[in-house]
């Protein structure tokens, strides 16, 4: 089976930097791939080249066998690429129920079950329903990011560090959130938060100076401190 | 008593025709972060097509549909034409809609001369009506109504329908209302073009109520909408509402007490406003 | 990086054949500007003689938009008020050259705290839209104010004054712009080869990685405005005693285009790139209202100034000495080590 989403030797810039270098990765269908990686090592303008945001200077990006380099990225999401972007997305003057509505590009009776599905998943979002997204909390925020991005059938989400900025006890809300959603999509999730990577990720692929210098399933890396210690600068709790 | 009721119906006449300007310069910066410098043109541009209708048809609402209409075209083409390859370059699009500005009001004094058009008000509008010892001018109230209609219109749409939605997504992040699959170019020439023709409105409105046209009141009123622009906050559709009714209030107030003082007072309102809150009084600065 | 200083400086050393040519052709042209007062009429040195003060002017503003990315619409402000101050400095203290010099010191204030106050508006909100807002708006707000006060500007009719004795021969004001062009473009350079200006260039190319880098970006920008002030205002003083003439036109937004427009045609960030386009503009300008015999239309040079704009904006936008740097830079990757184009 191929995988869902392929990305090879993914090269982009930013104004004169040449920030991806050869990023290569892979999600299979079902799975949670884990981009880990030190700040600037490339993670989020990887995830950013994907959606279409920076234009690709080089290399390959698949969905499902065909590629998406080149198009504008509304073709990408209508393709079936979900997205949650590091600073959440959600528009502020925009009501929980509108940010939830620009997000479903259909409205059918699927699009709208899954909706309700995701407020029965995050009844915060059910109760500030009709509120500005304003007036979210952190967390709250990013819940409504992740179930924008569910109301979709895509055919993978790209969820950019959901833990930034929020208390270790947001967080452990969001790993619930992930791992809710992770039964029903194929994830790629920029994390450096390595707990939550780990509790949520089946395969890992790590990013330095914008080049994937290593990859393989999670287990593994759990299991080799040295590699952890290596690459992303933590000696590994046990 | 009664000269402040004059005062309050001839400053809000006046804050309905920059409404109609600063609601399109402003909704056109912060969804797409173009400052059109041609805005003003537009404006002018409406004055005079709809004196020329006016004087060729003698139909008030049909040279006002005419003059919104041309304006809505004239917006049109330049969003095709010049700004559409210039999307996120803030630079290249100064310079070009600066140059519009040049290339169309020197049109406009090409075809209608160089000289003011003396530009009259329809019978049923013209005149005065005394309510409480105070003089107001019935053209005005027009104004007055005009506008706030246009302001509960927009309003409405901008709050219940799917493009004014998009618009007031699109002026926070237009990259993100991409990523969501909705392709916001496609709305980026309507809203300039709508932009356009209620700037054109507003030029074709107040050409009778100062009395003519001239190939000067396209930048001088571009002005007041930028000041109206910095004083609610760049692209905040509600602050342009709300500073539009300030500005107006004030010049007519400072108009009434010390004539020259007005273009003065307007820059100081700006610059106090600058001083203390440089992302304008609601504050949603567009950060570009 | 600046090829018309490189073809000056290579004629010291081994250079590439198209710089070779263009150092000869400068040459010549010097010398031509140097000896043509003596044999030509009097339009054509006019017409030189507004180019040499006019492409200060120009090199004025490209300090902010060249070498900084500042839009300022209201640069024209420091151009008509150096005018104005040597107008009404001469016509009511008298045409002294005392006087004017005088009216020199007092535009260098005027200019310098016009700068002051332009940039604690215009910069304060960031971001080169809300500038360029911000310094038109104050741009038409002066210019209103100066229309009104008739009585001291004579408005769009202007203001005639006379000049000190020394200055009303042709020949000697040419030779003083020529001077005055020389000078300037030597103390400009001097400040964008300096740390500040390399600085100022850091803020164009990307202001908040410059402000990362620790430096203080609202002040180099103000630093930027106060020179780019000082030299239009010099500029307009100049150009005031050139044409014994001063109207509120020097104060509007077509006269700052006029700057922005040569710095575009010539090529930005250059300075030389200044003269160039000044050259060719008012050139063509100059031939463009001769032939207003044949059709009225060509008396409407707003009409041309604007659609060549447009034009130069749209598919030119590096300038002739941005596009100079091209087929110079292919000509020498071909025969030498590789200099490959730029930009």
């Amino acid at each position: 089976m191929p995988p869902v989403l392929e990305v090879k030797d993914l090269s982009a810039f930013i104004g004169p930097f040449h920030v991806l270098q050869g990023v290569s990765l892979e999600v299979h269908a079902g799975e949670t791939a884990v981009v880990l990686g030190r700040n600037g090592a490339g993670k989020t303008t990887t995830l950013r080249t994907i959606m279409g945001l920076i234009p690709v200077a080089g290399g390959r990006i698949a969905l499902e066998g065909a590629s998406l380099a080149g198009l504008p990225s509304h073709r990408i999401a209508r393709l079936g690429v979900g997205y949650v972007p590091e600073d959440r997305g959600i528009f502020d003057l925009l009501t929980v129920e509108e940010n939830l509505q620009l997000g479903m590009m259909r409205r059918d009776r699927a699009a709208i079950g899954r909706r309700d599905h995701v407020l029965d998943l995050f009844p915060d979002l059910r109760i500030a329903y009709r509120r500005l997204a304003s007036t979210l909390s952190g967390g709250q925020r990013q819940m409504l990011a992740i179930a924008r991005a569910f109301l979709n059938d895509s055919r993978v989400v790209l969820i950019d560090e959901p833990s930034k900025g929020l208390a270790p006890i947001v967080v452990d809300r969001v790993r619930d959130a992930i791992l809710e959603i992770k039964e029903h999509r194929t994830i790629v999730l920029v994390e450096q938060n390595f707990a939550l990577a780990s509790a949520v990720g089946d395969r890992y692929f790590i990013l330095n100076q914008g080049m994937t210098v290593d990859h393989g399933p999670m287990a593994g890396l759990l299991k080799d401190r040295e590699l952890l210690a290596k690459h992303l600068g933590m000696a590994a709790r046990p | 008593m009664s000269i402040f009721l004059t005062l309050f119906i001839n400053g809000l006449a006046e804050a309905a025709l920059l409404f109609l300007l600063a609601a399109g310069l402003t909704i056109i910066l912060g969804m797409m972060g173009v400052l059109n410098f041609a805005h003003g043109t537009l404006f002018l541009w409406g004055g005079y097509v709809h004196v020329w209708l006016f004087a060729l048809t003698g139909d008030f609402l049909l040279s006002l549909a005419g003059a919104t209409a041309a304006g809505f075209l004239l917006g049109l083409c330049f969003e095709r034409l010049f700004i559409r390859g210039f999307y996120g370059r803030p630079t290249a699009q100064i310079l070009i809609t600066l140059g519009l500005m040049i290339v169309f009001t020197e049109l406009a004094r090409l075809l209608w001369g160089p000289d003011a058009i003396v530009a009259v008000r329809p019978a049923a509008l013209s005149g005065t009506l005394t309510f409480q010892g105070a003089i107001i001018s019935r053209y005005r109230l027009f104004l007055i109504l005009v506008g706030a209609a246009f302001a509960a219109l927009l309003h409405l749409l901008m709050q219940k329908s799917r493009i004014g939605m998009v618009i007031r997504a699109g002026v926070q992040s237009a990259e993100m209302v991409q990523a969501l699959g909705i392709n916001i170019r496609s709305y980026f020439s309507f809203v300039f073009a709508a932009g356009a023709a209620m700037a054109a409105l507003g030029g074709a409105l107040y050409a009778p109520m100062v009395g003519g046209v001239w190939s000067g009141m396209g930048i001088a009123n571009q002005i007041l909408a930028f000041i109206v622009v910095v004083i609610g906050g760049l692209g905040s559709f509600g602050g342009s509402a709300a500073g539009s009714v300030l500005l107006g209030l004030g010049g007519a107030a400072i108009a009434w007490f010390f004539p020259p003082g007005v273009v003065v007072g307007h820059v100081l309102l700006m610059a106090a406003v600058l001083s203390f809150r440089p992302a304008g009084l609601f504050g949603l600065a567009v950060r570009r | 990086m600046r090829p018309a200083l490189r073809a000056l400086h290579a004629a010291r050393g081994r250079m590439a054949t198209p710089d070779r040519w263009l150092a000869v052709l400068l040459a010549l042209g010097c010398g031509w500007l140097l000896v043509v007062p003596m044999f030509s009429g009097v339009v054509l040195t006019h017409l030189i003689g507004r180019i040499f003060i006019l492409s200060v002017f120009g090199m004025s503003y490209d300090i902010l938009r060249g070498y900084t990315g500042v839009i300022n619409l209201g640069h024209a402000l420091f151009f008509g008020g150096g005018a104005y101050i040597a107008g009404i400095m001469m016509r009511h203290s008298g045409p002294t050259l005392a006087n004017l010099a005088l009216a020199a010191a007092i535009t260098l204030v005027f200019s310098s705290v016009l700068a002051y106050l332009m940039g604690y508006l215009s910069f304060r909100s960031g971001g080169v839209v809300p500038c360029a807002m911000l310094t038109l708006a104050m741009a038409e707000v002066v210019r209103h104010v100066a229309e009104a006060a008739r009585t001291y500007t004579g408005g769009a009719d202007g203001l005639i004054f006379p000049i000190p004795e020394l200055l009303r021969n042709r020949v000697t004001v040419y030779y003083l712009a020529f001077a005055f062009m020389v000078l300037m473009l030597l103390a400009l350079r001097r400040f964008v080869d300096s740390p500040a200006g390399r600085v100022l260039q850091a803020i164009r190319e990307n202001e908040q990685r410059a402000a990362f880098l620790g430096y203080d970006t609202m002040l180099y920008k103000q630093i930027a405005l106060q020179v780019a002030g000082l030299s239009a205002g010099l500029a307009g003083v100049t150009f005031g005693v050139f044409g014994r003439f001063a109207n509120t036109d020097l104060l509007s937004i077509d006269q700052t285009l006029n700057a922005l427009l040569v710095t575009i045609v010539g090529g930005t960030g250059t300075l030389y790139g200044a003269i160039v386009g000044t050259a060719f503009i008012q050139t063509i300008r100059y031939y463009l209202l001769e032939l207003r015999g044949l059709h009225p239309i060509f008396e409407r040079w707003l009409l041309f100034f604007g659609a060549v704009y447009v034009v130069v904006v749209l598919c030119f936008p590096f300038g002739f000495i941005g596009w100079w740097k091209r087929i110079s830079a292919r000509w020498t990757a071909r025969p030498t080590t590789g200099k490959g184009g730029e930009g």
